[in-house]
């Protein structure tokens, strides 16, 4: 299989990037298209040329460190996937693939393909957590959580940090990652005492770290690989409002 | 130097208590001025430096991944054992203990075994208490499923994300203590050495892996919780990322490695479909309870999975082991799945892989039920293969998973370098010869969150008396001028072929030769390609880019070099060890029927490499059955 | 974020149910035209001289400069939060057009309103131009200004036409709107994208059928 990969190379956060064609022969259908870059970086480092820095570590989609945006999508062209669990079966002989990576100003590149999430943590750092140190606990029935309450939790909880909803989104809205993490912890008895400070904190640095504001596109949810509903945003904006009038 | 557990006194349920009464404690103003360097942000590491700083010592955690949350725990599917007996079904702290060690194929500590399983429900607590969504049921009490090895239901699971949740939980509680200020985390830096300054160890030299630039980091202590080293065979179920680098190097600065050939084959993985395959994506075990293995009775039939009629399928192991069938451990069931493919059974495009279904279980729960029990295995499924498991049965294949060996610890879980410890998976401790689904989550989160928070303070309350060094001090610039120098030597070297393909060749000798089953011959002749690798590798490496700028080539290489020098060690080991026990399968040592014979006249003892100039030196440490005695680990 | 966010769903359901109001009013003009003209002259004079209405004029005035001055404030940031755009984009596999150019299609809306006002607003209330008639009821004539203007064949197209991206705003901005209040419920949503749906198909349809009706009466 030949395809010719257009892809964006940019040597570090200030230098000026640009796409650049290579056209990649022998390529199978069962290669990821992770494996198809690490075959053109092969190609590459015998051609003498540096190899094209991109991100990816688990490649079972669920690390959320792989991420580029690949002819148009983020993750590809497939809804709710990851990268690395796209295939070269989804593309066609001859076809040009352009891949660029997450643009978002609150994502700078770092190099080609790679860019900067630690946003990302610095919204958790600001209470994406429950404030309870290790050798606290009581005994672990002692809190009845219902079955629907812990799924509809653990359906929000399942956001692997990716990033792409902020790559897809118009307006990179980091709204979606916030709402995962505020409506999992929320959501639970045990994420109650903190929960109007939580979600006040997490959202005021998620609009300190300059990303934007959600327009309910549905971007997010369809590009998510974890599914996380876009509910969750309006389920957030709920939760604002209580905590700003009772919190 | 000899190895000393340092297992505390007392009947083995009073050990743990008994230790933490004597063991010197720091005052909390103390704490402050005691800094504590921890490599690894996974559960273990994670889990330690959140709580080493709640406890007040000042911490900085390294991981290579642009953020902590990214560590390989996160891949984890099924779920974390604990002897929580909710189940009402006999399990208990000693069941589990038991369980543990005879799954180890009685290769592990009994005191290190039962302090696992005694600290498996208060860890249970913890991860409630942090918010981890656990599969409930209806009433609202915690659900447990069975695993591999054991006859009680005692896994907790959150869907078949149970890793991930943990391992956020742990990073979100990380996070809590970089906002404390209390944590220094530094994502994309690896370590590259550790500083050893009058024996003892006081900091490492690390790698801004975005900027290339390399800098020194003193400390009191120094925590390795680097995970597995599995990725030696190349294609295995870990992240690419994952490395042996940080405790081979502490290998070779003076930390005994331990039993370093008991690696783990899994049993439930995808098959290999190309040459260029990177990795081989792990299905839960947990699938094991409800699905059931098979192959074609006929050798090579060309016949779909849904052609071939009950009558002429053979679900090897419920013949073989009736009375845990599908739910044997990970090393036999790897093992009879190789024994079926060798035998001309193996199904799939390559003839290596054997069948998962679920017809059964479907048609006996209903669909609904598998799918809420395994829904999000089976879309990866199809995402993957394009099949979909409903309706034909998956088709899997054993792959490299689990590393059982690394750094040898005592029972404070501190390596043979006094201030440098090791917390999960990258020592050796608790799983014996082989580990049973759902206890590596455990292990990890125990060493991290109770057990190392509890110990180390023994040894840095002596460190609050000796003297400090600083990073000017000449033993750092050494050993930063020796990293410095290996970066140089690989760029150097400006061969003709990639660090893959290295990868790829010593990856299929190891596979071939130290993987689920090894002789003699086998492993001799592995030493010796290996060598030859080692010896390629330096001559006609290629790597492009230089060293003060994100290289992720260089990163290969520098990973690779000591993978190799790794394997080297792992055949050796498996060579010296002449018997089978757990995950090491000497084809010289086996029952007429097939089954490992285990020596415990001989080799009741935990190997311990040295290593010397170059050479390695075995050491031994005996183990003590008190409490339980070794029997023949039979699944029949 | 949330603030700015609000007001624009919150103005932006507001003149929602302005135009309800406006749509039935406006309906009175497909009547025969003696019964049209009178009701629709006596109904626009009530107006005029309600307080309360005169209130709800003035929230309504309020509303639509709040409703584009945030709703361009957020576009600026939301803009300038994007940064650099990518080479090859193809949102319209994960998402509707509309919801990508609310910007773009507020644009015509807002240009239709100024125009709207000039034509009417201005008229009447300011008498800016020719002086309006009355009736027989002596209501002013506004039924007489609606038609001279509906029979000029450019003016005609012009109040249709962009009545269609009306239309397109409507769709994504009412059930955006609801969401942004903090309504979630699941399957809520689903029945609020097909309201959505209705309603925006309602006022386009209903309000841009109207200038054709007249100027082909």
């Amino acid at each position: 299989m030949k395809v010719t990969f257009k892809i964006w190379r940019q040597e570090n956060t200030d230098a000026q990037g640009e796409l650049k064609a290579y056209e990649v022969d022998g390529l199978s259908e069962d290669m990821s298209f992770l494996e198809a870059l690490d075959h053109l970086n092969e190609i590459l480092v015998l051609k003498d040329e540096k190899v094209i820095a991109f991100e990816h570590d688990c490649r079972e989609g669920i690390c959320g460190q792989c991420g580029v945006f690949i002819n148009g999508r983020a993750h590809g062209p497939h809804n709710n996937t990851t990268t690395c669990q796209l295939h070269m079966r989804s593309f066609k002989e001859g076809d040009t693939i352009v891949v660029e990576p997450w643009r978002a100003s609150s994502f700078p590149i770092v190099k080609d393909l790679v860019v900067d999430r630690s946003a990302f943590d610095r919204i958790i750092q600001q209470g994406g957590y429950i404030t309870a140190k290790t050798g606290t606990a009581a005994e672990a029935n002692a809190i009845l959580v219902s079955k629907e309450v812990s799924d509809s939790a653990m359906d929000a909880a399942a956001c692997i940090g990716c990033g792409a909803c902020v790559a897809t989104c118009k307006n990179a809205s980091a709204a979606l990652f916030t709402a995962a993490k505020i409506n999992h912890l929320n959501k639970l008895p045990q994420g109650q005492p903190e929960a109007h400070r939580r979600l006040l904190d997490m959202t005021a640095q998620m609009e300190f770290e300059n990303f934007g504001s959600c327009t309910f596109t549905g971007a997010c949810e369809i590009e998510c690989p974890a599914d996380i509903s876009i509910s969750n945003i309006a389920e957030m904006n709920a939760r604002y409002v209580k905590a700003k009038l009772f919190g | 130097m000899k190895l000393n557990a340092k297992i505390p006194e007392g009947k083995l349920e009073d050990k743990w208590k008994n230790y933490q009464a004597k063991s010197h404690l720091i005052n909390p103003a103390n704490k402050k001025k005691l800094k504590i360097i921890v490599v690894g942000s996974g559960l273990a590491g994670a889990g330690a430096a959140a709580t080493l700083a709640e406890l007040g010592y000042e911490v900085q955690c390294f991981c290579y991944q642009d953020s902590a949350r990214r560590a390989h725990s996160v891949a984890a599917q099924g779920g974390i054992n604990a002897a929580k007996n909710y189940q009402h079904d006999g399990d208990s702290v000693w069941r589990m203990f038991h369980d543990t060690l005879k799954g180890g194929d009685f290769r592990s500590r009994e005191a290190n075994t039962y302090r696992l399983a005694e600290l498996s429900a208060p860890l249970i607590d913890h991860f409630v208490q942090q918010g981890v969504p656990f599969a409930r049921e209806y009433g609202g009490v915690l659900a447990n499923r069975s695993f591999g090895g054991v006859q009680v239901q005692r896994t907790f699971y959150a869907r078949g994300q149970t890793g991930q949740q943990l391992l956020l939980a742990a990073y979100s509680q990380l996070y809590k203590m970089v906002r404390a200020k209390k944590v220094e985390m530094l994502p994309r830096h690896e370590v590259l050495d550790i500083v050893i300054i009058d024996g003892k160890a006081k900091g490492v030299i690390s790698r801004n892996l975005a900027k290339g630039e390399i800098k020194r980091f003193a400390a009191d202590a120094v925590v390795l919780a680097t995970g597995g080293y599995s990725r030696v065979f190349r294609l295995s179920t870990l992240a690419i990322g994952c490395n042996g680098s940080a405790i081979w190097k502490a290998h070779k600065r003076g930390a005994y490695f331990a039993a370093p050939s008991f690696t783990q084959i899994h049993p439930t993985a995808l098959p290999q479909t190309s040459e260029a395959q990177s990795k081989l994506t792990l299905m839960s075990e947990s699938l094991r309870n409800d699905g059931r293995i098979w192959v074609p009775k006929k050798k090579g039939d060309k016949r779909k999975a849904i052609d071939i009629p009950e009558a002429e399928r053979d679900y090897y192991l419920e013949r073989r082991y009736p009375s845990y069938g599908n739910l044997a451990p990970r090393d036999i069931a790897s093992r009879a799945a190789k024994e079926r493919i060798d035998a001309g059974h193996g199904v799939g495009q390559f003839k290596n892989a054997v069948y998962l279904d679920f017809k059964h279980a479907i048609q006996k729960l209903g669909k609904k039920v598998v799918e809420d029990r395994y829904g999000n295995l089976f879309n990866m499924y199809e995402k993957i293969t394009g099949i979909n498991a409903y309706e034909e049965p998956m088709k899997i294949s054993p792959a490299a998973h689990f590393s059982m060996g690394g750094l040898w610890v005592d029972y404070e879980l501190m390596t043979t370098i006094p201030g440098l410890y090791a917390i999960g998976e990258c020592n050796y401790s608790d799983h014996g010869a082989n580990r049973l689904g759902a206890n590596s989550l455990l292990q990890t989160s125990i060493d991290g969150y109770f057990i190392l928070p509890n110990t180390i303070n023994n040894y840095l309350e002596g460190e609050l008396k000796a003297k400090q060094y600083g990073i000017d001090h000449p033993e750092f610039s050494k050993v930063e001028d020796e990293v410095r120098e290996q970066i140089k030597k690989l760029l150097e070297v400006n061969g003709t072929r990639t660090v893959d393909d290295f990868h790829r060749e010593l990856g299929k000798v190891m596979w071939q030769e130290c993987a689920m089953s090894r002789n003699r011959k086998g492993l001799e002749n592995a030493i010796g390609e290996i060598k030859h690798i080692k010896n390629e590798f330096w001559k006609h490496v290629k790597v492009t880019g230089s060293d003060n700028e994100m290289n992720p080539e260089l990163e290969k290489a520098l990973r690779l070099a000591d993978f190799i020098e790794l394997a080297e060690l792992m055949c050796l080991d498996a060579l010296q060890r002449d018997e089978s026990c757990g995950a090491h399968f000497r084809e010289e040592y086996q029952s007429e029927e097939g089954e490992a014979m285990r020596n415990d006249e001989d080799f009741a003892y935990v190997s311990a490499w040295e290593y010397n100039a170059g050479n390695f030196v075995l050491h031994k440490e005996k183990l003590m059955f008190e409490y339980v005695q070794p029997t023949v680990r039979s699944y029949k | 974020m949330f603030f700015r966010k609000s007001i624009v769903a919150a103005t932006g359901l507001f003149l929602c149910i302005f135009l309800i109001v406006h749509l039935s009013a406006n309906a009175i003009l497909l009547l025969p035209e003696t019964t049209a003209r009178e009701l629709y002259n006596s109904y626009s004079t009530a107006l005029r001289e309600n307080l309360f209405i005169t209130l709800i004029a003035y929230l309504l005035y309020i509303s639509i400069i709040l409703h584009v001055v945030y709703a361009a404030i957020i576009t600026f940031r939301n803009t300038k939060s994007k940064g650099e755009k990518y080479k090859v984009n193809h949102n319209n596999k994960n998402s509707t057009w509309m919801s990508q150019n609310m910007g773009f299609l507020g644009v015509f809306i807002l240009l239709f309103i100024v125009v709207h006002l000039a034509n009417f607003w201005a008229k009447i209330k300011l008498g800016i131009g020719e002086d309006v008639g009355v009736d027989v009821n002596g209501n002013v004539d506004v039924y007489e200004v609606t038609s001279f203007l509906f029979h000029n064949m450019y003016f005609m197209l012009f109040y249709s036409v962009l009545m269609i991206p009306l239309g397109f705003h409507l769709y994504h901005g009412l059930k955006s709107a609801f969401m942004t209040l903090g309504f979630y419920h699941k399957k809520g949503l689903r029945l609020l994208a097909k309201i959505s749906l209705a309603y925006a198909i309602i006022m386009s349809v209903g309000f841009g059928i109207i200038p054709l009706f007249v100027y082909f009466k």
